[in-house]
């Protein structure tokens, strides 16, 4: 065990809401919103089916070998080779992940709070606090959670009050005007962030009750899937058609809120609160490929690493997308086959490998049966 | 030139490599390995790109394996 740390379920699960939510909510509404239009809080709901699938895979792989991460277990389902191998993969698919939800976050944060800031100086610091808290492992993590996220989460819902007034319902009509087919493409995405839930399998062996661990797991995608269908609706009841025209369309929607000319420019609060979120996020990634890295070597300890890491991040942050267009493009194009395929797809088989061959053994060495 | 970026970029990387550096123990032999090949990829690719910024990365292998699917959205 590189970390000795043990948190409850129910840490984890607020340590997943973040990590599919805080970049789903810049993306995704704009995304849907160009192939489904107005039918785009359905999108969510096909989306999910992805993430209580890939949270179900995983929670059965690590039933199979509980005290272990996909990066340690795959071993003992494909030899010590083509395990190295895959690890890497995972190891690299991280390292990206990490660049690309720090540009997401340097974008987001350069356009609405800080447009003269250098993008290195806000990388630089939320890399440097998210490593504060890995190296203190991952009960600080869950405690900061458990801190952070009730915050994050309040905003939606006295956010949808303040903007009642302006909201019209009947926009949400026609349902399903195109058809089906647009309504497959546009759940594409939110597929793709659903099935980060795979970050479970970096905590499940953490926890101290792992039976509760499915359940949570649970809760957090479906405590996602809500929020995603409410904002949704919301930003389909307040533009109609226009939702995808808008870059960021739930901050707009908090931008118009008008309160008797008192309440007005809350956007700089949300942008804070929504910080809080997207730092869960960044820090359960950069503690995923640390930790990741410390399995696959056989380290005796992460923590040395984890500044290194987090210089090298901050240049895949750097390196990958050049302008917040080419980023978009991306999330709508290559993501939603490149994360599932990681997370989804790879650990299925895994399953299957590890189901024929613990099958296989079983029929070779019958189970004694014990005569009291 | 742009030596003073150079420069700055070198310090941190050292610095890092120091600060980790201390806190390790003699016997831990893999892990001062590793975090010299780190520092040491780290430091090649920030002065890489220091000088080209527009060098194809991550994104584009990514993007040319997946485009076959990718075209299914268009």
């Amino acid at each position: 065990m590189h970390d000795k740390g043990k948190i409850t379920a129910y840490q984890m699960a607020l340590m997943i809401y973040p990590t599919i939510y805080a970049t789903a909510v810049l993306m995704v509404p704009e995304i849907t919103g160009q192939y489904v239009g107005r039918d785009s809080w359905a999108a969510p709901i096909l989306g999910s089916l992805n993430g209580f699938f890939t949270a179900y895979v995983l929670y059965k792989l690590h039933k199979m070998y509980p005290n272990e991460s996909l990066i340690q277990y795959s071993k003992h389902i494909i030899g010590p080779f083509l395990s190295k191998i895959l690890g890497l993969f995972y190891l690299f698919f991280f390292l990206y992940m990490c660049g690309f939800i720090l540009k997401e976050y340097s974008f987001f944060i350069g356009i609405s709070l800080l447009p003269k800031t250098p993008m290195i100086a806000i990388i630089g610091s939320v890399v440097i606090m998210a490593s504060l808290a890995i190296t203190g492992g991952v009960e600080i993590l869950g405690r900061a959670s458990q801190l952070f996220v009730p915050i994050f989460i309040l905003p939606i819902p006295i956010f949808t009050i303040m903007l009642l007034k302006d909201l019209d319902p009947k926009n949400v009509l026609p349902i399903l005007e195109h058809g089906l087919l647009p309504l497959l493409q546009g759940s594409a995405a939110p597929q793709a962030w659903f099935s980060e839930v795979f970050l479970i399998s970096m905590f499940l062996p953490f926890l101290k009750d792992p039976e509760k661990g499915l359940k949570w797991s649970f809760i957090s995608l479906f405590a996602v899937l809500l929020s995603l269908v409410s904002l949704n609706l919301l930003t389909t009841f307040l533009f109609g058609e226009m939702t995808a025209s808008y870059t960021f369309p739930v901050f707009k929607a908090v931008r118009i809120i008008s309160l008797s000319d008192f309440f007005e420019h809350l956007e700089a609060g949300i942008i804070t609160i929504w910080i809080l979120g997207a730092y869960i996020k960044i820090t359960v990634f950069y503690y995923a490929l640390v930790l990741g890295t410390a399995q696959w070597l056989n380290l005796s300890d992460f923590k040395p690493i984890v500044l290194p890491f987090g210089l090298l991040i901050s240049l895949f942050a750097i390196w990958e997308f050049a302008n917040l267009q080419e980023q978009f493009e991306f999330s709508k194009f290559i993501f939603p086959f490149y994360v599932p395929f990681m997370l989804t797809v790879l650990p299925t088989i895994l399953l299957i490998i590890a189901k024929i061959r613990t099958r296989n053994t079983m029929k070779k060495e019958p189970p004694r049966i014990s005569n009291y | 030139m742009k030596i003073f970026e150079l420069i700055g970029i070198s310090i941190l990387v050292f610095l890092i490599l120091l600060l980790e550096w201390r806190k390790l123990y003699p016997n831990q032999k893999k892990e001062k390995r590793l975090l010299v090949t780190l520092t040491a990829i780290s430091l090649l690719l920030a002065i890489l790109l220091l000088y080209f910024p527009e060098i194809p990365g991550p994104t584009q292998m990514i993007s040319s394996l997946f485009f076959p699917l990718g075209k299914m959205l268009k």
